[in-house]
């Protein structure tokens, strides 16, 4: 008998297995069970909800029986990538990240009937159809937000998808949000960051002088310009937008400072857009020599970066280096708060940003009664087309508006997406 | 009104889960703190030790696994058995030993001889005398044994009924109105039933109940599985149950006379494969698997039946374990069990059918070979029904990408999971789920479906129960009188295991989905009626005192007056000790 209960420790074995693969299906469950109850869950709990731009214009409406959207075709299209779609194919929409809680489903509860829950956004729909009117048919990515309460107002990226229309053949990468989820190279935008660095680490920035012939050798590899633009001060070369000086800096700055200050101001993680994560940016951290790391200082070398974290860059020297965390839920909650450089460096890049616009940009003549602090940038995607960036903020306190355009294949930033900014801008400033 | 049924509905969940947990807390204690201790039969005196001999079965060697150990020269490690039949006759087997067995001077051969009090028993030089023990003196052994029911049956059976209250309130609120009646009547019925072979039980002596409850515990969700999904059945829902638990007490006492048992192992044998033959031949095909038949109305699984068959026919006694040692007629029968079941297209009841034949033939022979030279055998004959038969491939390539068709091949599978996960811990209550409008979701997903309405919490104490079953089952086998017994409950808890894990796993994307029933709970009367059968054998090991109806008490026994013309022993044994 005892020989048979000793080999009966076989049956343990099936139990065993039964236990692990209970425990694998609560792991399961706990991980994707949230995915799992909202595919179906809807027809089955006949929740209803609607989604509201800030001024209460209706983005969405859902019932057991309806998948509706605005009823404006310009109004779906320009804010597709805000609210995504019922059937998730963006992610990062807002009718997929918040599907949970507009659903109603809890790990503890499952799903609950919920009777209209709303999501009001921060994002003005008008906003996005007039950024969109701007884009035209270009592939582009287009952000704006108040830097004092952290609040985004507009977000658009193209080419755009009509949700309601479901025959049609959407463009290249249309689902992707441009805005959060895609990384490009900075080209001279990201001068910005070496310059912030610069003013933090390197005494007297602003009493030295830069010289520029056009080329210049670091360790035998040549650093180029396309002007030789001779004598200039720091804030010259800002806005000439010197690759020789800001390679120079960026050497002086040293490797392991850059990259501590890239780090800090959040380009090489993901970020958090209320829960929704972005793309992570890149910048050389492993060490590569001067004449890369001088490459790299003006944006080229292999950086990439998120428009949205570019955004929160420009926010927080809008702020006086404070970021204040945007948001797209408007719930009259206090902004999280960071500090990402001292209000003097803010202060003094502002200014440096200002004179840009003033003395290359065209001033008041091109963005009319706007005291505008940006910088462009224009990264060679190596088919004669660019990557244009133009990236900054208002100096107005009653307009404390930052922003982000990118327009993928356009030609200079200031040509291709300077006039984008400049049109939202003129709405929000006109609006509010 | 409705504020009052929602409070109610919130209040019951909790009470469910409390008591739920209650209930298997309890049986698990009950396992844990009664002694399961062995009887004690007669005694074996070698020099001045007097060993007891503990089962109906013993087994006498060197080897540390014997029941009665003698460590000495030439004793071989597995060397005699010494075994009961039902009627008190004791029994010496050689078994191959190379020192050989003498009784009072005979040779005794594999066949063995029928031993008397005070006979000695020669093993390999060295004598052992059999002493029967007088009935006064093995009442007052056995009154020295623990009793059963240390934790009251009583309050588990009444945590149940209340269980079953709530459950029966929360479909009081769901169901439709004309349906009403019958499930109210369905439940009170089932307490009324449980309540009756309690007291039945009680009457005659028994206080041993833990099997009954967790099986009425899971009968209960079946039953409010089949509330919410076929309402307009339960009438044969009842009928069915009550037959079920008829069959189990039938059943229990047939199980109790283990000459009877033995003897019906070979016509049960032909009954069974008789059954698949006609089933193979004769019955309809339902969704691609001929597992049907139909009769006047009532369609029944032949191969539910042929389950219990299999476990009754492949148990064993210790002699038999020892004295053949080839298992070669019960692989044959296993076997065509099995092609049967693939020829009518049950793949999933055929895995469940290997994995009870890989357990028997490891609990008779011990041999490790032989169950991998079975897998072996088994995973080249699942290849050529992989690439015979295209549907069972195509469930294997959807296994672990269900999602990625939750239109066509992941149909079901999604849907289960959606609701399982929908129901959160405690549960959308009863009826109120949704799975239940899709197909086989009170047979194949019948997890999921609990998971929805009653929530996982419940759905883990339902797979609980039978996992507490098997350890109890594991816990009896050690005290158990006979080997068969022992064998019949292992080899019934890892078929249901088989059964709970194909069905689980499958509906959840973590196995094939094979669809088979989840034991007690998924939806089918011949499933329901095995499933009690099976019981029987786990009544059948629990020899505790005064516990089981299917174990005789120790006081009915007549062992001291033996009848040496009764037996099947008898006309095995050879001439001289018949005189």
């Amino acid at each position: 008998m005892k020989k048979i209960t000793t080999r009966a420790a076989s049956v343990l074995l099936l139990a065993m297995l039964v236990i692990m693969g209970m425990n694998v299906y609560i792991l399961r469950y706990i991980d994707q069970g949230r995915s799992w109850a909202l595919t179906f869950a809807r027809l089955n709990t006949e929740s209803t909800g609607t989604v509201l731009d800030r001024n209460g214009e209706l983005l969405a409406y859902f019932d057991a029986n309806r998948n509706d959207y605005s009823s404006d075709q310009t109004t779906r299209i320009a804010n597709y990538h805000v609210t995504g779609d019922y059937w998730g194919r963006t992610p990062t929409g807002v009718l997929t990240a918040f599907w949970s809680e507009m659903q109603g489903y809890s790990l503890l509860t499952g799903t609950t009937h919920n009777e209209n829950s709303v999501l009001n956004l921060t994002i003005d729909a008008q906003l996005n159809r007039i950024a969109y009117y701007a884009i035209h048919d270009q592939k582009a990515a287009v952000l704006m937000m108040n830097y004092k309460t952290g609040e985004l107002m507009a977000m658009i990226s193209t080419p755009s998808v009509d949700p309601a229309d479901p025959d049609e053949i959407p463009g290249d990468g249309a689902y992707i949000n441009r805005c959060l989820s895609a990384v490009y190279a900075p080209g001279s935008v990201f001068k910005l960051v070496t310059a912030a660095a610069a003013i933090e680490t390197i005494p007297n920035i602003f009493e030295r002088s830069f010289y520029c012939e056009g080329e210049y050798e670091v360790a035998g590899v040549p650093i180029t310009c396309i002007d030789a633009h001779y004598t200039q001060t720091f804030e010259q070369a800002l806005s000439n937008s010197c690759n020789i000086a800001f390679a120079q800096i960026a050497i002086r700055v040293g490797q392991d400072t850059m990259v501590k200050y890239v780090r800090d101001f959040g380009f090489l993680d993901r970020q958090s857009l209320n829960g929704i994560k972005t793309a992570a940016g890149r910048f050389p951290t492993e060490f590569v020599g001067d004449p890369e790391l001088g490459w790299a200082g003006v944006g080229q070398s292999i950086d990439l970066v998120c428009p949205y974290t570019m955004l929160r860059f420009v926010a927080a020297v809008g702020n006086g280096g404070v970021l204040c965390e945007p948001t797209m839920l408007l719930n009259g909650e206090e902004p999280v708060r960071s500090r990402f450089m001292s209000a003097e460096t803010a202060e003094r890049l502002g200014e440096m940003m200002n004179y840009n616009v003033v003395s290359h940009y065209g001033g008041e003549d091109v963005f009319p009664g706007l005291r505008l602090c940006a910088k462009t940038g224009t990264a060679e995607r190596g088919d004669g087309t660019n990557n244009s960036w133009f990236a900054g903020f208002l100096d107005d306190d009653a307009h404390p508006y930052a922003f982000v355009v990118l327009v993928e294949g356009g030609s200079f930033g200031i040509t291709s997406a300077a006039p984008i900014a400049n049109t939202l801008l003129q709405a929000a400033v006109k609006k509010y | 009104m409705d504020q009052f049924a929602s409070y109610m509905m919130t209040f019951s969940k909790f009470v469910m889960i409390i008591l739920s947990a209650s209930i298997m807390v309890r049986c698990i204690r009950s396992m844990l703190r009664e002694k399961y201790e062995p009887e004690t039969w007669a005694y074996l005196r070698v020099g001045r030790e007097t060993l007891p001999v503990r089962h109906w079965e013993n087994l006498i060697g060197r080897s540390r696994s014997a029941d009665i150990r003698l460590d000495l020269e030439k004793i071989s490690r597995v060397h005699a058995v010494l075994s009961r039949n039902d009627r008190g006759n004791w029994v010496v087997y050689d078994i191959f030993s190379k020192g050989g067995v003498w009784v009072n001077g005979l040779k005794v051969s594999p066949r063995g001889i029928l031993l008397q009090d005070g006979d000695v028993i020669n093993l390999a030089g060295h004598t052992a005398r059999f002493l029967a023990i007088p009935p006064e003196k093995r009442d007052k052994l056995e009154a020295k044994r623990q009793p059963a029911g240390k934790v009251s049956p009583t309050l588990t059976l009444l945590e149940l009924t209340v269980f079953q209250l709530f459950l029966l309130m929360q479909h009081a609120f769901n169901a439709k109105e004309e349906h009403l009646p019958a499930i109210a009547l369905a439940f009170v019925s089932l307490i009324a039933l449980e309540w009756s072979v309690y007291n039945a039980m009680r009457v005659i002596g028994r206080m041993g109940f833990e099997v009954e409850t967790l099986a009425f515990y899971l009968t209960t969700l079946g039953m409010s599985v089949a509330a919410s999904s076929t309402p307009e059945d339960m009438y044969k829902q009842i009928l069915l149950t009550a037959a079920a638990v008829f069959l189990f007490v039938l059943g229990g006492w047939w199980l109790r006379n283990l000459h009877r048992t033995s003897v019906l192992r070979i016509p049960i044998a032909g009954a069974a494969l008789l059954l698949l033959a006609v089933n193979v031949v004769a019955s309809d095909v339902v969704l691609g698997a001929r597992n049907w038949l139909e009769f006047g109305g009532y369609s029944f699984q032949p191969s539910e039946l042929v389950k219990v068959a299999y476990i009754y026919v492949g148990a064993s006694t210790l002699d038999l374990v020892f004295r053949r040692r080839n298992l070669f007629s019960f692989i044959v029968f296993s076997a065509t069990c099995v092609i049967a079941l693939a020829l009518i297209g049950d793949f999933g009841t055929a895995l469940v059918f290997f994995v009870t034949f890989l357990v028997i033939s490891f609990l008779r022979s011990g041999s490790i070979a032989t169950v991998f030279l079975a897998i072996s055998g088994a995973g080249l004959a699942g290849f050529l029904a992989v690439s015979i038969r295209p549907y069972i491939a195509q469930r294997f390539a959807s296994w672990g990408h269900v999602w990625e068709d939750i239109y066509d091949t992941g149909y079901q599978q999604t849907r289960a999971m959606s609701a399982a996960a929908s129901g959160g811990l405690f549960g959308k209550g009863a009826g109120a789920g949704w799975l239940k409008s899709v197909f086989a979701a009170n047979t194949d997903m019948v997890f999921a479906m609990v998971c929805e309405e009653l929530g996982l919490v419940i759905a883990l104490c339902m797979v609980l129960a039978l996992l507490t079953l098997t350890f109890f089952a594991m816990r009896s086998a050690g005290s158990g009188r006979s080997a068969y017994y022992a064998i019949a409950a292992c080899a019934t808890m890892s078929l249901l295991l088989t059964q709970l894990a194909l069905n689980v796993f499958g509906s959840l994307d973590l196995l094939p989905f094979t669809g088979v029933t989840f034991p007690f709970v998924s939806r089918g009367g011949s499933s329901l009626l095995s499933c009690w059968m099976l019981m029987a054998f786990l009544k059948s090991a629990d020899s505790r005192r005064e516990a089981s109806f299917a174990v005789r008490p120790v006081n009915r026994m007549n062992d001291l007056s033996p009848r040496p013309e009764y037996g099947p022993e008898e006309s095995r044994l050879p001439e001289e000790v018949r005189r």
